[in-house]
């Protein structure tokens, strides 16, 4: 049995240590946020946070974070009723079309919100999000939904 | 079927045909329907009214529609479109989409048709049901259906009265025949519709609800995975079932010929099972892709089908001179985020299956084919996947899920194929090659247009009533081959899509160079050839105007007789700060070490659809041939707007996407399949090379709603194209545009 602290909530699984996290949090634990895309950390929608870093899922083995370390998922962030400032800007900007790497891409952004507080600019979101793959084409939505929040997060 | 067709139900049946109804159209639904030739095509095919709506005495109002959500926001559209004709709040309605057992048989969701056709279709049976409530409350009140109102669902009267929708369905049935002759609300008083309501998915996308496929996780389920054979043509020849059974996790292993497959009790021992009995089997390499041959050359030398699809009559002027140039594209593919993935059950020789695919009544036909069980034996239930942009593995993976399922009747097997798994055995897009031809008169004015495209099939999808299109089915130890593939005819076209000119031109012609036979399997990517002839025609356009020494805008409207063309092109170009200059070849436009240019594509999608112009800036690397969309500018139009935002999303993620497509990508192969399977071998466009976008939209509510999805890509691959053209003075004939071959075109 493996003890892990996903979302606040301490849960025990039997599992493999080496297998990748991505399938403990969508299999074992029933959360939809990360999303399993290519498996190979190049697209970025599995990302989660790990002790408040943005980590891909699908790299990381759920015995290496197994005991005191902390992973959150989208479900984690925020809910409809109390929403986590970037979940509220996706919305307000329309900032989707298929969503499946929307979760990723919430994660990743939310490790730059946690790690650099007030409005940050274009070009540094742009950058933070780089290895965070969409395929619909809604680049320019999600970049103005992060700095969306930045500002409301800095005000 | 012995049933007569009329001339009308015929008609009635091709009209079907012509808005998106591919295959699994029922004959005696056209005959049933020949007293009634006026309608939407889609209302016709599909003539239940409880098919589209249902309202019920308990005051349940549910909406359906046949058409799937894909990302692009349909459901969306269709709310509004149903709010609208019932005098409901959006957020009331109920929606049913994409479910065998309930909902209109509406074909693909694909072509960008879902709010041209199965939209009206929604719209009058919804005004339908709407006038049948409001003549109950008129009948029960002695009073004028034309003096009555209704809000949010309640019909109201002089005197204040009221009655509810609920109680007026209590007294009639709406379970018949839709009433064909409904008539829509005029534009003029449309308020839902027109409006940008927020997409109603996208919450439950942002706080990780269950939303997509990959979420269901049903009692009892099970993981299925498929050992692929290491090439498109290998053959099973030996594999050890003791061994295999005995892997990790293993519950059952699934062999019926070359179909090769595991069912596990986790997802990553079905996937790690599956990738050991791969290399552990025993397999025979089929012949070499193409021969040997680049693809380009296997193109226009292997035996095609040659169609002159299109003439118009030779104009009096006579050339001065003749302009040709050829243009090729490699392979593309689809690169979904999420792999395809599906879900099967088989309970008592019946098979329920969900599924991403754009056509749930198509895959129906086929799975029930490629299993050999009656089609009323199968139900196919849509639920979101990623994004998908044409035909991608949806259909094949739903197939792999059911021929594993029905090895443990009762439990549910969810099959997601790997990203690798997807990019190797998806269909991809054509490679092409066109080849264009004009006369220049001595003004430079054109005087006749010629238009060749050599290139493999556009549409392979599930749907046709002989074989089974389902990749699974051909591995079979006695497989269903494919069904015959044939070319999309015009107007709208496949190979030949957007090849017949938007410019008015004498002695055009165009010829199909079609290759049914395909080595890499290809099919359905948005927009099929359009992008690619769009992207060729609007360069050789912007060719012919140098040669002609005149601003690529003004020789345009010089060839441009269509005012809804001429409206979006002038707009992009006011937008733009577009600043007339003749393109003069061989002449770069240089600043520093870059080389500025600025270009400009346009299309009206399919010939029939969205108008669309674009122009685009790009800086070009005199030392490395890195090109960089520095902005883009568009400019739409597609008659009534159900839902701005929605269309500017569109047209903006369609823009992003052509970036990618047009700079970036090509599939590479060996001799036994495509090698390029993750995102490092085959990269497509990331946050930092995303260009700022403009986008504009020109309403007209006086005209029908058009197809606007895929109206954008060939616009923006042309616009870079013509930019890059612009900006060196020098021609890069073959997408992608790369370093590479920018850089030897440079040093050309």
């Amino acid at each position: 049995m493996l003890r892990l602290t996903v979302n606040g909530r301490a849960t025990e699984v039997d599992v493999d240590p080496s297998t990748p996290l991505i399938y403990v949090l969508r299999n074992d634990l029933a959360l939809n946020g990360p999303k399993l895309g290519c498996g190979r950390a190049q697209c970025g929608a599995c990302t989660v946070l790990v002790d408040g870093h943005a980590a891909r899922s699908c790299q990381v083995k759920v015995g290496d974070i197994a005991g005191a370390h902390a992973v959150t998922t989208l479900e984690g962030l925020g809910t409809p009723e109390a929403p986590h400032a970037l979940q509220a800007a996706f919305i307000a900007e329309q900032a989707a079309q298929c969503g499946y790497c929307t979760s990723g891409m919430i994660m990743q952004a939310a490790a730059l919100l946690a790690e650099r507080r007030g409005a940050l600019s274009e070009e540094t979101v742009r950058e933070a999000l780089d290895h965070n793959l969409c395929r619909c084409g809604t680049q320019p939505r999600i970049l103005r939904a992060v700095m969306r929040a930045s500002r409301q997060q800095g005000a | 079927m012995t049933i007569a067709l009329s001339r009308r139900g015929f008609a009635a049946a091709l009209a079907a045909g012509a808005a998106g109804l591919a295959i699994g159209f029922r004959w005696q639904d056209a005959t049933a329907q020949q007293a009634a030739p006026i309608g939407p095509a889609m209302l016709r095919a599909n003539p239940r009214l409880d098919n589209w709506v249902r309202i019920t005495p308990d005051g349940r109002i549910t909406v359906l529609t046949g058409r799937v959500e894909l990302g692009q926001g349909v459901l969306t559209a269709m709310r509004q479109i149903a709010a609208e004709e019932l005098d409901v709040a959006p957020a009331r309605l109920e929606l049913l989409s994409g479910d065998t057992a309930e909902t209109a048989n509406e074909g693909v969701t694909a072509g960008s048709q879902s709010i041209r056709f199965g939209g009206e279709a929604l719209g009058v049976a919804c005004a339908d049901a709407r006038a049948t409530l409001l003549g109950v409350a008129a009948r029960a009140w002695g009073a004028e259906a034309a003096a009555l109102t209704v809000e949010d669902g309640v019909i109201l009267g002089a005197g204040g009265r009221r009655m509810t929708y609920a109680e007026a369905a209590g007294r009639v049935s709406l379970v018949r025949p839709a009433d064909l002759a409904a008539r829509r609300k005029p534009a003029a008083q449309q308020k839902v519709v027109g409006s940008s309501l927020p997409r109603t998915d996208i919450p439950a996308k942002v706080f990780g609800q269950q939303v997509f496929i990959h979420d269901l996780r049903p009692e009892g389920m099970l993981f299925g995975a498929v050992a692929r054979p290491p090439g498109y043509a290998a053959r099973l020849v030996a594999l050890d079932m003791v061994w295999a059974k005995a892997l990790p996790g293993v519950v059952e292993v699934v062999r019926d010929g070359s179909f090769l497959g595991v069912i596990a009790r986790r997802e990553e021992q079905a996937n790690d099972a599956a990738r050991r009995i791969v290399a552990a089997a025993t397999w025979q390499d089929g012949a070499p892709l193409f021969g040997g041959k680049g693809v380009f050359e296997h193109l226009t030398t292997a035996p095609a089908l040659t169609t002159t699809i299109h003439t118009t009559e030779a104009g009096a002027a006579q050339p001065a001179r003749t302009h040709r140039a050829e243009y090729r594209r490699g392979f593309q593919a689809h690169a979904s985020i999420g792999a395809s993935c599906a879900l099967a059950k088989w309970e008592d020789g019946r098979l329920t299956v969900w599924s991403h695919a754009q056509g749930p009544f198509p895959l129906r036909g086929d799975l029930s084919r490629g299993l050999r069980v009656a089609a009323e034996a199968v139900r196919v239930i849509h639920v979101q996947g990623a994004g998908c942009y044409g035909h991608n593995g949806a259909d094949d993976v739903a197939l792999d899920a059911a021929l594993l399922a029905r090895a443990v009747p009762g439990r549910p097997v969810r099959v997601h194929w790997t990203h690798a798994e997807e990019m190797v055995w998806e269909p991809w897009g054509s490679a092409m090659v066109v080849k264009l031809e004009a006369g220049l008169g001595a003004d430079g004015g054109l005087t006749s247009w010629g238009h060749d495209v050599w290139s493999f099939p556009h549409s392979t999808r599930p749907g046709d009533r002989v074989g089974c299109n389902l990749r699974s089915a051909w591995y079979l130890a006695d497989p269903v081959p494919a069904s015959p593939i044939v070319d999309g005819a015009l107007p709208n076209g496949a190979a030949a899509r957007n090849a017949v000119p938007i410019y008015t031109v004498p002695g055009q012609k165009v010829t199909t160079h079609f290759h049914a036979a395909m080595p890499v399997r290809t099919s359905a990517l948005r927009t099929l050839g359009g992008y690619f002839n769009a992207v060729a025609a609007e360069m050789f356009i912007d060719e012919c105007a140098s040669l002609a020494g005149i601003d690529p805008v003004a020789y345009r409207l010089r060839h441009l007789s269509d005012p809804r063309l001429v409206a979006v092109l002038q707009r992009a170009v006011a937008i733009s700060g577009w600043q007339p200059e003749p393109v003069v070849m061989g002449r770069g436009r240089g600043q520093g070490g870059l080389l500025i240019g600025t270009g400009l594509g346009m299309t009206k999608y399919k010939n029939s659809d969205s108008h669309v112009a674009v122009v685009a800036r790009v800086a070009v690397d005199v030392a490395t041939g890195v090109v960089r969309v520095q902005k883009m500018w568009a400019a739409t139009e597609a008659g009534r707007a159900v839902n701005p935002d929605g269309i500017a999303n569109q047209i903006e993620g369609g823009m992003v996407q052509a970036t990618s497509w047009t700079l970036m990508e090509e599939g590479r192969w060996d001799a036994q399949r495509m090698l390029s399977e993750d995102y490092a071998s085959y990269p497509i466009i990331d946050f930092s090379h995303t260009p700022p976008i403009e986008s504009v939209l020109i309403d007209r509510p006086d005209l029908p709603s058009l197809g606007v999805g895929e109206g954008s890509q060939g616009p923006a691959g042309a616009a870079i194209a013509n930019a890059i053209l612009a900006a060196t003075g020098r021609r890069v004939a073959d997408l992608p545009f790369t370093p590479e071959r920018v850089l030897a075109a440079l040093r050309g």
